[in-house]
């Protein structure tokens, strides 16, 4: 049993990873139904600010919160240049991400160069706990994660904002009809999904090496775990990240990591063309 | 054969240009034409598959990646020199192998895609680019087919295949058959099935409701799309003598897509077009601009798909189109029989 649990933990801390990751994608995907593949490039940009801000000198939590500002102002303007035009267009949204994708990945390239960078960790002590010892930035990763995962469906569900987030996503018409600022609210809910991306880069930067490419490599898993466990919903959010991240950690630990990722994605791909609502399917509209 | 519009004369006068560019440029902008022309073909094939059908697929290069294996492997006698190998080792033999390969390969995805409600939209476009991911991950740890180096050494096609120093006659070839596609499917998109094509994507309901089977042509339009697409691989490796994991995954299918998005979707010319304008633009621009390049591309396939999503050479060739037709219209009305696939082919 004890053998065991560093790949629980290990499994764990990546789910959780991609459970950050996946949460933007809960809104704006899976929600407003705009299919962001620019979203790991978002994740790629507040890993970088982390990055900016030690180069700085600024301390890592006060970057971790400046992060999702930062790419969450980006969001916005990604929203009011682009997205708002093709938003009746769902899969010209593909593509217009995917080269929006591209060019702010090469944007990265330009202005860090193609290498790869690493952020310190922030805490470097461990928590040990009878026989077994666990890094305690993880831990705190765990903790954050449980925490965006609770505030951002209170924030859906209880708060004024989410009342009307979720009506313009669910009857635009109605929503405009009755004087709701159909835009504004569009915007602002695209902005938040791109800060949990953004907040989930500059979190999950002191446990990876930061590159130009590193978006991809987040992209896929994300969307395959909400499309398992369903887009619209938190429950499927979980129980996809779960499946998803868990599986290829546990099958990676036993086969060869690339051989554990194929087999993961095929059960996604099985999973999400039998069940094309996920294993939980929300309400559209609703978290 | 040719329409007697702008975009018939358009592709007149492409052909023109193309067939002169062994004796006008030299042996290497043959040997690089070759590739975009094997390009344009690829491209073409996601036209008919994307543009025309409605299937927006992140995993075309798949069929374009097997076809280009499957020649390599076989050509270079990968699986044994005896007997039944010996005659799949000749390249045009290998060629059919692979063009089928691919439209088989296609018809077993095609059909788990497609049976039943089938999957479209967002669902579609992220599964076929985890097939393309998966495909590509699998071919990088197989080390019999060259693992990351992939194969090198292809033998070309057919009977000039000798000459490395001479790439016009391969050039030729590789023409004719892009011709052969063009022609084909530019015939084939103005019959009946065409119009059935055109209909999958705009109304699949109604066309159920008439009694055509959406799953079967959405899966013969995707098969089609795939041989054409693996004949273009095949082609490929053997202009090259490479086969590389790169011409299998993700990467491409992304390429190819902004290739035939900038060029138009729609026409097919226009996808060719916009396969080697890309290609061109690259191998001038890449030089100048360095790493500013892709960041343009980025930029401006953006810009493309937000303000001009019929294509910024589809998008000219229609409007003179219809200019075409309406100054024909008034003196020689009786020669303009049928109107062309272009015009009923904007949503």
């Amino acid at each position: 049993m004890i053998e065991a649990l560093p790949l629980v933990l290990d499994a764990l801390s990546f789910v959780l990873i991609l459970v950050l990751v996946a949460s933007g994608l809960v809104i704006v995907f899976g929600m407003m139904g705009i299919i962001n593949l620019a979203h790991g490039e978002l994740f790629l940009l507040g890993a970088y600010t982390v990055v900016v801000a030690q180069g700085l000198g600024v301390p890592f939590w006060l970057a971790a919160l400046l992060a999702p500002v930062v790419v969450g102002v980006i969001g916005l303007a990604i929203e009011f240049l682009v997205i708002r035009f093709i938003v009746h267009r769902p899969l010209d949204t593909i593509l217009a991400t995917w080269g929006l994708s591209i060019a702010i990945k090469q944007l990265v390239v330009l202005g860090f160069g193609p290498g790869s960078h690493s952020v310190a960790l922030p805490l470097a002590g461990a928590v040990t706990v009878g026989a077994f010892t666990y890094p305690a930035y993880r831990i705190v990763l765990m903790v954050v994660a449980a925490a965006v995962i609770a505030g951002t469906g209170f924030v859906l569900v209880r708060t004024r904002f989410g009342l009307l987030a979720r009506a313009v996503i669910a009857r635009p018409g109605t929503a405009a009809s009755l004087g709701i600022n159909t835009g504004a609210v569009n915007r602002t809910s695209f902005a938040i999904g791109a800060g949990l991306a953004g907040l989930a880069g500059a979190l999950v930067a002191p446990l990876i090496s930061v590159d130009p490419q590193m978006g991809l490599g987040f992209l896929v898993p994300a969307f395959l775990a909400i499309l398992v466990g369903g887009a619209s919903s938190m429950t499927g959010l979980l129980a996809g990240s779960g499946l998803v991240g868990g599986l290829d950690r546990f099958l990676g630990g036993w086969i060869s990591p690339v051989l554990a990722q194929i087999t993961v994605f095929v059960m996604a791909i099985l999973v999400i063309r039998m069940r094309p609502g996920g294993l939980f399917p929300g309400r559209r509209g609703r978290p | 054969m040719i329409r007697r519009d702008f975009s018939g004369s358009l592709a007149v006068a492409v052909l023109l240009v193309l067939v002169l560019v062994p004796v006008l440029g030299s042996g290497y902008w043959t040997g690089q034409a070759t590739r975009y022309v094997v390009f344009g073909m690829f491209a073409m094939s996601l036209s008919l598959v994307w543009g025309r059908t409605g299937i927006l697929t992140f995993g075309h290069a798949v069929s374009f990646g097997i076809g280009g294996y499957l020649m390599a492997s076989l050509t270079m006698g990968l699986f044994g020199n005896e007997g039944l190998f010996d005659l799949l080792a000749r390249p045009w033999v290998a060629l059919v192998i692979a063009v089928t390969g691919a439209a088989l390969a296609a018809g077993a995805l095609g059909w788990f895609l497609f049976w039943g409600r089938g999957v479209s939209g967002a669902y579609l476009a992220i599964i076929t680019l985890s097939v393309a991911v998966i495909v590509e991950q699998a071919l990088r740890g197989l080390y019999s087919l060259g693992g990351d180096n992939g194969l090198v050494g292809v033998p070309a096609l057919g009977p000039w295949a000798a000459d490395p120093l001479d790439p016009a006659p391969m050039y030729y070839a590789v023409l004719i058959f892009a011709v052969a596609v063009y022609l084909g499917l530019d015939r084939l998109l103005r019959t009946r099935i065409g119009a059935v094509l055109t209909a999958v994507r705009t109304n699949p309901d109604r066309l159920a409701h008439f009694g055509y089977s959406v799953f079967a042509v959405r899966l013969g339009s995707f098969i089609l799309g795939a041989a054409i697409a693996g004949l273009a691989g095949a082609l490929f490796v053997a202009t090259d003598g490479f086969a590389s994991p790169s011409l299998i995954g993700f990467g491409l299918s992304a390429e190819v897509l902004i290739w035939v998005a900038l060029g138009g979707r729609s026409i097919l010319l226009a996808a060719f077009l916009g396969a080697v304008a890309v290609r061109l633009a690259e191998a001038f621009l890449s030089g100048v601009f360095g790493d500013f390049w892709l960041l343009a591309l980025g930029v401006g396939f953006m810009a493309s798909v937000v303000l001009l999503p019929q294509g910024l050479i589809a998008t000219p060739i229609e409007w003179l189109n219809r200019r075409w037709a309406q100054g024909g219209q008034g003196n020689k009305s009786n020669s303009r029989d049928a109107p062309g696939p272009a015009s009923d082919g904007k949503v």
